[in-house]
């Protein structure tokens, strides 16, 4: 009797140190995939004051900073124990993948995390809004609209042009994508594609975006052809896009920072990818006019920033 | 209403309303533009046909690269003891057989192996694709693949009882130069060099050289057939195994083009000898094979992919044996295999992909060697005991892999193949994956599979001991399996799979008519098993530790009696122990089963054993750069023997090696 007795002690003793461990805040590791980057730098400083605000721990490792990223990490990770991983960014996300498939991973900034490699304890928030409220919101503001053209790389942007197509042929607008290997291939792709659309839409592809001159080259040809331009930045408001709906980026920080916390306390079920809570809706006025493209007065409602041409 | 609506779903998009701020200006536009260049970065390409361990119908074991590292491997030979269902004997005549599931043969013929996706079964003269394979070298390896079971539904010929699929590093894997050395007992030496590299223009290179020698074990051979004469012999001696090997592989892309292929020169001695008499080291075989293939996958719509490839196999031998003290026999001839495949990928959506291929090959041999004498240097040719002889061969397959609900995966699979010799061969293969509560998921598969008839077995010729039979049928089994696979807890992972696989038209040799011998399609063996598995994976601080375990219990059987010189029962433990980031150490049990001895045979069986090997690692040293491993195999200097054919029973069985030592350095640059 004496030994059932000690055993149920211990198991009760092991009940509440087993309840007194979850009760304590864990320590939470950061995985910056660059910090000069401004979009992760800004989503990790979201992160960061929701965290000091729940008295988190957290230890910070930047990618950029580290000559063998991999092999530090793998060591910060034996040494820190952490609870969570927070990855910002799709190297980040990648590298901890590789190194602690056994820990709890969430992401944030990856491009189209639908291509990622998804495993058991898996949370994110995905970079891209969601394409049909995108689209939805497409269709309010221009309810002519029938078909919208976008160029991509298969490798990096797949599953999300997938996604936008299938969400598109729902609320009956046609999705014209054209895929291209290289930026050289941007000016054929143009031609090709801008005569059949009424809209073209610059998605967070990293191979069709892959600088100023890409950027240039498709505002240039949208504006021979006389074809508005919708994206998914306001950054590109000043070349000449119509209209765009950003995730904002703070939000995405302090999102991801609540998905944390509930992650922490076991209340997410895993593989929940959550869309960015926040946005702001852009539109260029001036450049419709310019356009002489029509669009719904009455969604000027939802509308955050109006650009207006100089007087 | 609408107006309302779409206000609220604006709503619930826009919680950060700076309202009316200036445009992004131009900086902005080059933050955004780092950003999307921070993210190109890493490129992820996950074929929807490659299925996850977890996924796939099929018995699969995957060892890493970080896995063969641990394990202190020496060969190939060293990893695939390691998997669940697989066992190594050594033979008389210096191969090793591959034992699955409780069967095996002289030539492993029933066990495809491939490199990077390309069949290794380029020996048409007597089947098999360990010849010089089995001990290829480890240090290029990325990951090895074994899939138990039949595959011939996807692969074709000879994936029969299991296809081990060798991956090895591609120009990513290396970006830079690689090299190592290895030494160890019995003067064994391997040396690898290795550089890959991906250039701006899309073009990619990697190349790879390995160098093997080894004097082999020296295992004590008491007595030969002459020696229990008292006729003059080699016996008492020693094996005279020695190895020697040269690699050459190369992968080169530019866009969507492939060209890789691998070249590879081995010259061993013999363990016994091909006759009833020990061998001295005048028994030299010499094998050349290689095979080069051009690949290009085409894209014609984003859902809709096409895989082209053309390749060419050589395989020749080129083997002098030793039949008594003073005569020789001289046996050599080349095989090649021409062909291509054409394989087209249809992603029907995110749930669902089928593939469907066609495949056509020209198989030949000839160059035939047939010597004899009493002077090695010198023989003169004699009868042949092969021909040349010519076969082509087509197949069409086609594989269906669907997912109708979230936790269930079904497979349905063909494929037809026919051959000029001997006709055509149609093997089906279905099963479903079906994840009945999280983290567990249940198994179950059914598939045939076919193993053609070698040359040699169709036309050997001028032996008087054994003849070939034009008339052979393809061997067939068929195969039902099933398991659970589970991961109670996280780190953990454990599998127990159910087999039974019916072998049906066994070619082996029966009595003859003009020779005492002759192949045919004779009789058939039952094999069935439990295999169970489980992993443990440490975290926190001991990241990179792990434990693990697998036992298989096999039952075969030829006509209701237990099949010879395969063990009832076989279990391995591993531990893996991560010191630190650097260190880790290694620690393996092989516990084996007695085996049986044929009917006819009147020696006791051979007592199992158990053999425990450990290792040391430490890896990224001296600015992460450097890798050392040192390993010592059969710690215990357990003495243990494979067992010998009831035709060598005089000499008992075959003495395998004591305590060896294997040390290892590897460089990054």
């Amino acid at each position: 009797m004496k030994i059932m007795d000690f055993c149920k002690v211990l198991i009760l003793l092991s009940v509440f140190w087993v309840s007194a461990g979850f009760a304590l805040p864990g320590k939470v590791l950061i995985v910056n995939s660059d910090n000069t980057v401004f979009r992760y730098e800004t989503i990790a400083s979201e992160f960061k004051k929701v965290l000091q605000q729940n008295a988190y721990q957290w230890t910070e490792f930047n990618l950029n900073s580290h000559a063998d990223a991999e092999a530090e990490l793998k060591q910060l990770i034996q040494q820190e124990n952490p609870v969570l991983i927070y990855c910002i960014g799709t190297k980040a996300y990648s590298l901890a993948r590789n190194v602690a498939s056994n820990k709890k991973l969430l992401f944030s900034a990856a491009i189209n995390w639908r291509r990622l490699d998804i495993g058991e304890g898996t949370y994110g928030v995905a970079n891209e809004l969601s394409s049909a409220q995108e689209i939805s919101l497409l269709r309010y503001f221009f309810p002519t609209i029938k078909t919208i053209g976008l160029l991509y790389n298969d490798k990096f942007s797949r599953e999300y042009v997938e996604t936008i197509k299938k969400e598109a042929l729902a609320l009956g607008i046609n999705i014209i994508n054209q895929p291209i290997n290289d930026t050289q291939e941007i000016s054929g792709a143009l031609n090709e594609l801008l005569p059949k659309i009424d809209m073209f839409w610059i998605i967070s592809d990293p191979v069709v975006l892959s600088s100023k001159a890409s950027v240039q080259q498709i505002f240039q040809a949208a504006q021979q052809q006389k074809k508005p331009v919708y994206a998914y930045s306001e950054v590109f408001i000043e070349q000449g896009a119509v209209l765009a709906i950003s995730a904002d980026l703070a939000t995405i920080g302090r999102q991801s920072a609540s998905l944390a916390l509930m992650i922490n306390e076991d209340k997410v079920p895993e593989g929940t990818v959550q869309n960015p809570a926040g946005s702001t809706v852009t539109l260029n006025k001036c450049a419709l006019d310019a356009l002489r493209f029509s669009f719904n007065q009455d969604a000027l409602d939802s509308v955050n920033k109006i650009v207006e041409c100089d007087k | 209403m609408i107006k309302y609506l779409y206000t609220l779903l604006v709503g619930v998009l826009v919680l950060n309303s700076s309202a009316f701020a200036a445009a992004a200006s131009n900086d902005d536009l080059e933050k955004e533009l780092a950003y999307l260049a921070a993210e190109r970065q890493v490129v992820i390409t996950a074929s929807k046909i490659e299925e996850h361990v977890d996924k796939t119908i099929a018995t699969t074991t995957v060892i890493t690269q970080s896995d063969i590292q641990q394990i202190g491997a020496r060969n190939l030979l060293d990893v695939l003891r390691l998997v669940p269902g697989i066992g190594i004997t050594q033979t008389q005549m210096g191969w090793r057989e591959i034992e699955v599931r409780g069967v095996k043969t002289l030539t492993s013929e029933k066990v495809q192996i491939m490199l990077n996706g390309h069949p290794l079964d380029h020996n048409l003269q007597n089947a098999g694709s360990g010849w010089v394979y089995d001990d290829l070298p480890v240090d290029t390896i990325k990951r090895v693949e074994v899939v138990r079971g039949p595959s011939s539904a996807l692969y074709g010929a000879n994936a029969f009882l299991a296809v081990i699929n060798i991956i090895t590093q591609n120009a990513k894997d290396l970006n830079g130069v690689q090299t190592s050395a290895g030494w160890g007992s019995f003067d064994t030496q391997q040396y690898r060099a290795s550089w890959g590299k991906q250039f701006d223009n899309s073009a990619e290179a990697a190349l790879h050289f390995n160098f093997t020698d080894t004097n082999g074990i020296n295992s004590p051979i008491p007595a030969d057939s002459l020696s229990v004469q008292g006729q003059p012999s080699s016996a008492p001696g020693r094996s005279q195994l020695t190895e020697g090997r040269y690699d050459l592989e190369w992968q080169l892309g530019y866009q969507d083009f492939k060209l890789d292929g691998r070249y590879i020169n081995k010259k061993a001695g013999t363990f016994f000898g091909a006759a009833s008499v020990l061998s001295d080291d005048r028994t030299q075989q010499d094998y050349n094979d290689y095979f080069l293939r051009l690949s290009r996958t085409w894209k014609i719509q984003d859902k809709f992919t096409v895989d082209t490839q053309i390749f060419h196999d050589f395989y020749s031998a080129d083997n002098r044996w030793q039949l008594a003290p003073t005569q020789f026999f001289r046996t050599g001839f080349q095989d090649t295999r021409t062909g291509g495949e054409i394989q087209a990928n249809y992603h029907i959506s995110d749930t669902q992909t089928v593939i469907s291929g066609f495949s056509y090959a020209k198989e030949q041999q000839g160059n035939l060697i047939d010597e004899l004498g009493g002077d090695p240097e010198h023989l003169m040719p004699t009868l042949s005991s092969s021909e040349e002889r010519t076969r082509r061969r087509w197949g069409i397959y086609i594989e269906d892999v669907w997912d109708p609900l979230k936790n269930l995966r079904m497979t349905l699979g063909a494929r037809y193949d026919r051959y000029s010799d001997f006709g055509g061969t149609f093997n089906p293969r279905m099963g479903f994956n079906w994840e009945f509560i999280k983290n567990y998921s249940l198994k179950f598969s059914y598939g045939t599979a076919y193993r053609a008839p070698a040359f040699g077995e169709l036309s050997l010729v001028n032996n008087p001991v054994v003849s070939g039979n034009p008339m052979l049928k393809p061997e067939e089994v068929k195969t039902f399996e099933t398991g659970i696979i589970a991961h109670p807890v996280a780190g953990l992972t454990t599998q127990a799979t159910y087999y039974h696989s019916a072998i049906n038209q066994i070619i082996s040799p029966v009595s003859g008519q003009t020779t005492i011998l002759q192949y045919a399609n004779n009789g058939s063996l039952i094999s069935e098993g439990v295999e169970l598995e489980t992993r443990y994976d440490f975290g926190g601080n001991l990241q990179g530790s792990y434990i693990s375990a697998n036992h298989v219990l096999q039952h075969s059987t030829q006509l209701s009696q237990q099949l010879a010189d395969v063990p009832r029962h076989r279990t391995n433990l591993t531990a893996n122990w991560a010191f630190d980031n650097t260190w880790s150490s290694f620690a393996h049990i092989l516990i084996k089963g007695n085996t049986l001895r044929n009917p006819s045979d009147t020696r006791n069986n051979v007592p199992g054993y158990a053999l425990f090997d450990v290792g040391l690692l430490g890896k990224n040293m001296f600015g992460q750069k450097v890798d050392i491993s040192f390993n010592v195999y059969n710690l215990l200097d357990k003495r243990y023997y494979d067992p010998a054919p009831t035709s060598l029973n005089f000499i008992g069985d075959y003495q395998m090696a004591g305590r060896a030592f294997f040390g290892h350095v590897s460089l990054k640059f």
